[in-house]
């Protein structure tokens, strides 16, 4: 199929909404959301011995407008940490707005910006009031996103997806998505021949293309998700390694990953697993990193659930950095390792108000050093107690 | 004395019998006349209640009722389907969150739930045996032992 009967295809694919539209009844748009505001007490950590805070964490406003059983259109705009513009603290996004056709149980369509399906918590992780942590397992963790590459373990962002499910047996579904979106260069420039560039496009010639293949039968979940995509993260690496400057642009990554969960009677256990892989071929850079975490719970009553869980990253620290005077690349070499055991519960004070605590043990094992240089120029290992304490408002 | 003890223990066998039988009540699935049905697997039922399935088999969207209060109404057809209450509000709170389905509409009580499904094209409900009347149809049993299941 050429570009040109590719456009074709989704124009006329948008073109068949009009009709619809113009039949049914506008209808409500339902303004809803959710935010989630926590205490943090933080002890141990070298670098801050203790910390204190309070922190609004997320809040997200979603928008929908149901136009027909089969069209829907669903808009959310995220607010990180404490956001305010005047005191440049947190965020702001869109993190999604996208219209669905759903033909039925067997394929829906999804178009535009939208968080693609990927393990189990991907698409959710950020609807605090299911899920019963405060800070979530860490790569789920968006307040964190200012010093954990969150972007490089999952896809956060895709245009196209079709999924649905098709039944196996009266108790058994076969669960699939597939998805396109963009690499991750956004707004790296790339100026045209008179030096403008518009930013939020990506840079590269190639797309992200993803999926999950999962099956359910009763209370069990299972999957393989995939995703695969080309990242500039290395480019300059060849004027301090050597080689053509071509070896180091739009360099092939693959993220496999695996889910597995399990709901029997008051038990609820669930896990994952995350390999990244940049197949670069080049011995002094890489950037491959692996996620686990595995969580089991106990549902002491209809409305308090208690939880243990354990989480694990670990990720090699190699590329290329610039000098701050010169502007001169040099490459960096290190890798960190950080380990987490946690326990917590979440209580439903209402449908609408769950009440939420949490302990964390966290081990962090971290170097970075200059290539070359013996001297290691930035390394922490420590440990620190997180204690938490915060509440989840639907509304 | 073996015959007074036998006796004694025929009495706390029949009693538990009767515990047995009368400690659930039996609960109705109800649906709208016009739904293209007679009979409801508890597999379709879930997939129902869970959003999974929107659909009749006309292709009349499925409008599910739920009963708002705590009742042994709400309690043996939950345990019928196999999912506690609050783990049915974490699959809803999920869909809903993700623009995927609305949680159903939960009524005051089981006179409404007749009421509203005998006035909704597509509607499934429950409830007691007792409340069934003529304005609904009648698509499956729940016995008082969840394993023991008989149309009617």
């Amino acid at each position: 199929m050429t570009w040109l009967q590719l456009m074709a295809a989704l124009a006329s694919l948008l073109m068949s909404v009009l009709p619809v539209c113009a039949q049914i009844d506008p209808g409500d748009i339902k303004i809803f959301g959710y935010f989630q505001t926590s205490f943090r007490h933080t002890t141990q950590l070298e670098a801050d011995p203790e910390q204190n805070s309070f922190n609004l964490q997320q809040l997200n406003l979603f928008f929908q407008h149901d136009f027909s059983q089969n069209w829907t259109a669903f808009i959310n705009f995220e607010f990180l940490n404490n956001f305010s513009s005047s005191r440049q603290w947190g965020s702001a996004n869109l993190e999604e707005a996208w219209l669905k056709y759903r033909r039925g149980k067997e394929f829906n369509l999804k178009l535009g910006l939208q968080i693609p399906v990927f393990n189990n918590l991907n698409e959710i992780k950020n609807r605090t009031p299911v899920l019963p942590y405060i800070i979530r397992p860490l790569i789920y963790e968006t307040s964190f996103n200012e010093f954990i590459p969150i972007e490089e373990y999952l896809p956060t962002r895709a245009y196209i997806q079709a999924y649905g499910f098709l039944p196996l047996s009266a108790e058994a579904k076969l669960d699939y998505a597939v998805y396109l979106g963009n690499s991750p260069n956004i707004s790296t420039p790339r100026p045209d021949s008179l030096g403008n560039f518009q930013t939020g496009i990506d840079t590269t010639d190639t797309f992200l293309i993803g999926g999950r293949l999962g099956v359910r039968y009763r209370e069990l979940k299972a999957g393989v998700s995939a995703t695969l995509d080309h990242v500039n993260f290395f480019q300059g690496a060849e004027t301090v390694v050597g080689g053509s400057p071509s070896r180091f642009n739009e360099i092939r990554r693959l993220r496999i990953g695996g889910d597995f969960s399990y709901n029997l009677g008051p038990v609820a256990f669930e896990s994952e697993i995350i390999v990244v892989s940049y197949d670069d071929d080049i011995a002094e850079v890489s950037l491959d990193k692996q996620f686990y975490y595995a969580t089991l719970g106990y549902h002491l009553s209809d409305r308090l659930f208690a939880y243990g869980s354990y989480w694990n990253t670990s990720e090699d620290l190699t590329g290329v950095f610039r000098e701050a005077e010169t502007g001169e690349p040099g490459l960096f070499n290190g890798d960190a390792n950080v380990e987490v055991l946690t326990f917590g519960f979440s209580y439903n004070f209402s449908d609408r108000i769950t009440f939420k605590g949490q302990f964390a043990r966290v081990w962090i094992d971290f170097k970075v050093f200059e290539v070359g240089i013996a001297n290691i120029s930035n390394a922490l290992k420590d440990t620190a107690n997180n204690y938490a304490a915060g509440v989840s408002v639907f509304f | 004395m073996l015959r007074i003890m036998l006796s004694n223990v025929m009495v706390v066998l029949g009693s538990l019998v009767f515990w047995a039988a009368s400690a659930h009540a039996q609960v109705a699935i109800i649906a709208h006349k016009s739904v293209p049905a007679d009979e409801i697997k508890k597999t379709e039922l879930l997939d129902f209640y869970t959003g999974d399935i929107k659909k009749w088999g006309n292709q009349t969207p499925v409008v599910v009722f739920d009963l708002k209060s705590k009742s042994e109404v709400k309690e043996v057809f939950y345990n019928f389907l196999g999912r506690s209450p609050s783990r049915m509000k974490s699959i809803w709170l999920k869909k809903m969150l993700s623009g995927e389905g609305e949680p159903p509409q939960a009524l005051e009580s089981e006179e409404e739930m007749v009421k509203k499904v005998a006035e909704t094209a597509g509607a499934i409900g429950f409830v007691s045996k007792a409340k069934l009347n003529d304005e609904v149809k009648t698509l499956f049993i729940i016995e008082n032992d969840a394993d023991k299941k008989a149309k009617p």
